[in-house]
């Protein structure tokens, strides 16, 4: 020992090179099982990626015109159920929500839906006024301008290809009203249609030209911003304190809770568990199985004076691989179709669930492993002595 | 050589020394006494044959030489080592470093090949060198005729070649003592006495000494000296 003339530091290196040997030699004679076991969590891990952007493509198609607009606080009517299309808010209601002291700004929402020729098609499309550029207009403008005149509207980027493209012209119908596109924003889809952001004005030509017998339209919601040293959350509960009939919610409450979003989100969470579980579980009993079929080599290990923490290392080495190369063939897997548009939702790539599903399952994953090393920990070296299964 | 290794006799410590060694198995309320007053010495290059019928109490007298279990009264030291009061993790290394098995059933790693389950020894104990370690386990293998069968799994192997790996295995280590636990019993007669030849010349040229458990009375010419065991107690 001591002659020896490229003596490492002796209990580090020692374990870890016996972990590398052992684990990797092992995986390596058995390549189509691991290889297996890596792609099922590589394929589990692309499903859960490519469902939560799924499900978040189809929550902004539905109220990305919520969330991606610039007023912090939209005041419902209470009968309206927090949709833009139920609520109406009568003068006098707008009057009782403006006369609410911390007001710094206030100004009318009106949403409707409409039938417009665009690109030589009739297509159902959501039109969204707003009075002031600071209480609703968009806020993810990717060209052009925003709407400023009659006439003029901003298209939902994605629906550029139905004839929503940068200076286009769209057509109200039946009354022929002519919408030039001046801007595109994206992500301001409002239940799944094309959406257009228009001055308020804009919008109630619309409803005339939708219906010429209508009479000038309601706001479907009053947007109000705080004066300095008032919190959105702050005034929302001010406002709702004050006026019974009013539903003031903040951008985040509106989206959550916009009738839909909810069970939406629901549905998707009983499959995130699912998948959840799943991984873990695959993974969990596939080394349990694994170690239970080579349980005499590991007590023929232990009985020549393998430290059972070697095992265990090993065991969690071969698992902790597994995991990164299983959970780095789903992310490769859902890169490319990430950016893909499904149907009308366009998706995109969601790298706060990429780093959280993939911390989250690595972490499962080594926890389900714990049943296999507690079966490493209960092997009993003096078992390599019996003659079982000798056959004498 | 034989004079060298007879002068090295008598400073080596004994291999060996079981001084009234008991084992007792708890059995539900009543217990199985599997080895009674056991003493028993070996010199530090002799081979001894345990020789009885089963159930006298063979292996668990190698168990405990080797390690592998604790007596419930009685003395054990290997190579001059006191074993008796050692607990499970200083039995481990103890096992690594001073003592080699073959055992009665499993003896090799499945998803290792040949050379590699002798270097995995290596790797355990970290004695040597890797290089250092990879000649040994070539020569190992050599002497023992399987150097074209290396980088075989055992599943690919014969019965007679996997117990000849076996014993290149528990060599690895430079052991004091080697415990060979019935290490015939599954080869045929002529393969046996190969296998038997090969143990007796590995121990001699390496004067290291070896415990050969067997009911075979064939076996006995190959080794120094015959122990018989009968119901847990040694005969001379
Ligand atoms: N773990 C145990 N628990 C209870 N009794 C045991 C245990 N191990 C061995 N015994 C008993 O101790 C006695 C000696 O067993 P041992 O295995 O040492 O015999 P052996 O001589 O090696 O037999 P064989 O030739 O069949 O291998 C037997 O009566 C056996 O039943
Ligand atoms: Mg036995």
């Amino acid at each position: 020992m001591q002659g020896c003339p490229h003596a490492e530091d002796p209990s580090e290196s020692r374990t870890g090179l016996t972990l590398m040997f052992l684990a990797l030699k092992e995986m390596r004679r058995a390549a189509v099982r691991f290889g297996l076991l890596m792609a099922s969590i590589g394929l589990l891990v692309f499903l859960i990626l490519f469902q939560q952007t799924l499900q978040s493509g189809l929550i902004t198609s539905f109220v990305g015109a919520i969330r991606n607009q610039s007023a912090p606080i939209l005041v419902y009517s209470v009968d309206g159920r927090r949709n833009l299309q139920g609520s109406v808010v009568t003068p006098d209601l707008q009057n009782q929500i403006e006369s609410v002291p911390g007001i710094a700004q206030a100004g009318k929402i009106g949403q409707g839906t409409f039938s417009v020729t665009a690109g030589g098609k009739l297509t159902s499309t959501a039109i969204i006024g707003y009075e002031a550029e600071s209480l609703g207009s968009p806020t993810t403008l990717v060209s052009g301008r925003l709407a400023r005149s009659k006439g003029e509207a901003v298209a939902l980027a994605s629906s550029a290809g139905d004839g929503f493209a940068l200076g286009d012209t769209v057509t109200v119908e039946p009354g022929g009203l002519a919408l030039k596109v001046v801007g595109q924003a994206a992500q301001i889809g409002y239940q799944a249609s094309p959406t257009l952001f228009t001055t308020y004005p804009t919008f109630e030509q619309a409803v005339h030209a939708a219906n010429p017998d209508a009479r000038a339209p309601l706001p479907a919601v009053i947007a109000v911003s705080p004066v300095p040293g008032i919190t959105d959350t702050g005034l929302a509960a001010r406002i709702n304190r004050s006026v019974p009939d009013a539903d003031a919610l903040t951008r985040a409450q509106a989206v959550a809770s916009t009738p839909g979003v909810d069970q939406v989100q629901q549905s998707f969470r009983i499959i995130f568990l699912l998948f959840g579980l799943v991984v873990p579980l695959v993974s969990g009993l596939f080394f349990l199985i694994v170690t239970l079929q080579k349980s005499s080599a590991l007590t023929l290990l232990r009985a020549i004076g393998a430290p059972s923490s070697v095992l265990v290392r090993s065991l969690l080495l071969q698992v902790a691989l597994v995991l990164v190369v299983g959970i780095g063939m789903g992310i490769a897997l859902y890169a490319p179709l990430a950016s893909q548009t499904i149907g009308s939702i366009p998706l995109s790539f969601q790298t706060g669930a990429v780093v959280l599903w993939s911390v989250l399952l690595f972490g499962l994953g080594l926890l389900s492993a714990l049943v296999a090393v507690r079966r490493v920990l209960h092997i009993d070296p003096i078992e390599a002595t019996t003659g079982a299964g000798l056959g004498r | 050589m034989t004079t060298t290794a007879s002068s090295h006799r008598q400073i080596a410590p004994p291999a060996l020394e079981m001084t009234n060694v008991r084992k007792v198995y708890p059995m539900g309320d009543d217990e199985v006494v599997a080895l009674d007053h056991a003493t028993l010495t070996l010199g530090s290059d002799e081979i001894v044959a345990l020789l009885g019928p089963s159930g006298s109490g063979k292996t668990t007298l190698c168990s405990i030489a080797g390690g592998l279990l604790t007596p419930t009264a009685g003395s054990v030291v290997v190579g001059g080592q006191d074993i008796t009061a050692y607990n499970t993790k200083r039995l481990a290394k103890f096992r690594q470093e001073t003592v080699g098995f073959v055992f009665q059933s499993v003896n090799l790693v499945p998803f290792l090949t040949a050379r590699e389950n002798l270097l995995v020894v290596n790797e355990l104990g970290r004695r040597t060198g890797k290089q250092q370690a990879r000649s040994r386990a070539d020569q190992l293998l050599e002497e023992l005729g399987l150097s074209d069968r290396r980088d075989n799994l055992p599943s690919q192997l014969s019965g007679g070649q996997r117990q000849r790996v076996a014993i290149g295995r528990a060599l690895m280590n430079e052991p004091e003592l080697v415990l060979f636990d019935e290490p015939t019993s599954a080869l045929d007669t002529h393969l046996g006495e190969q296998v038997m030849q090969l143990i007796r010349s590995e121990m001699k040229s390496r004067g290291t000494a070896a415990v050969v458990v067997t009911h075979d009375e064939r076996i006995v010419h190959y080794t120094d000296r015959t122990v018989r065991i009968t119901d847990g107690v040694l005969h001379a």
